[in-house]
């Protein structure tokens, strides 16, 4: 089966959801996945992170972005993680430099984070990926 | 207009993608083989995501229709 591997690196609302439904999606059709958070990417993974902003330069289409997720048209991160996890196929990383620069510990982290990784780990599992791609 | 019969139905209905295939791809792995899927849905992505999926898992859309606005999209698990 093939393999896909992102990096994710922004919280915006605008930034995690599209890449995260290529991963879900990915895994929902039997595919490996895995996504590995990393710099600001990684406050979307904080428990108790709210639906989250979109990117300053695209305010405008905010209303109409959180009404569609919280209308439950869009799913939202947490719904995706659910059924991407649902799969066994889904692997969710977070960066180890970035717990240590925010001051976050692993139990700061939402449950659906398998593992607290650095880059030559990431690197190891991605190299052999069919898609891969970097969202900041 | 049809003689398919579902054993099981998923309402995706204003739902945008990739909800629709989430829904149908939960209900497939509850379904036992052999049982027929009927999933609705308005987002007009859904029957080409579908039938890619589909393809990928191994089960078989057996048929599409469009009326209203609505697909109804009858797959084989």
């Amino acid at each position: 089966m093939p393999k896909i591997s992102i990096i994710i690196a922004s919280e915006k609302l605008d930034k995690v959801l599209p890449p995260m439904t290529l991963a879900v999606t990915a895994a929902v059709s039997g595919w490996e996945s895995e996504v590995f958070f990393t710099f600001w990417g990684l406050l979307a993974l904080k428990k108790g992170h709210n639906v989250g902003e979109v990117s300053s330069d695209y305010k405008a289409y905010e209303r109409a972005l959180k009404n569609a997720v919280n209308s439950g048209s869009i799913p939202n991160l947490l719904d995706l993680l659910k059924y991407g996890k649902s799969t066994g196929r889904m692997r969710i990383y977070a960066c180890s430099t970035t717990m240590e620069l925010l001051g976050m510990r692993r139990g700061d982290l939402i449950d659906y984070v398998d593992d607290v990784v650095g880059a030559a780990f990431f690197l190891n599992n991605a190299k052999n990926s069919d898609i891969t791609l970097y969202i900041s | 207009m049809t003689n398919l019969k579902a054993d099981i139905i998923v309402d995706a209905r204003y739902r945008s993608c990739p909800g629709p295939l989430l829904s149908l791809a939960e209900a497939v792995m509850k379904a036992n083989p052999g049982q027929v899927v009927l999933l609705l849905a308005t987002d007009p992505a859904t029957p080409k995501d579908v039938k890619a999926w589909a393809l990928q898992v191994g089960h078989k859309v057996l048929r599409v229709e469009v009326t209203d606005d609505t697909y109804y999209i009858y797959l084989e698990v």
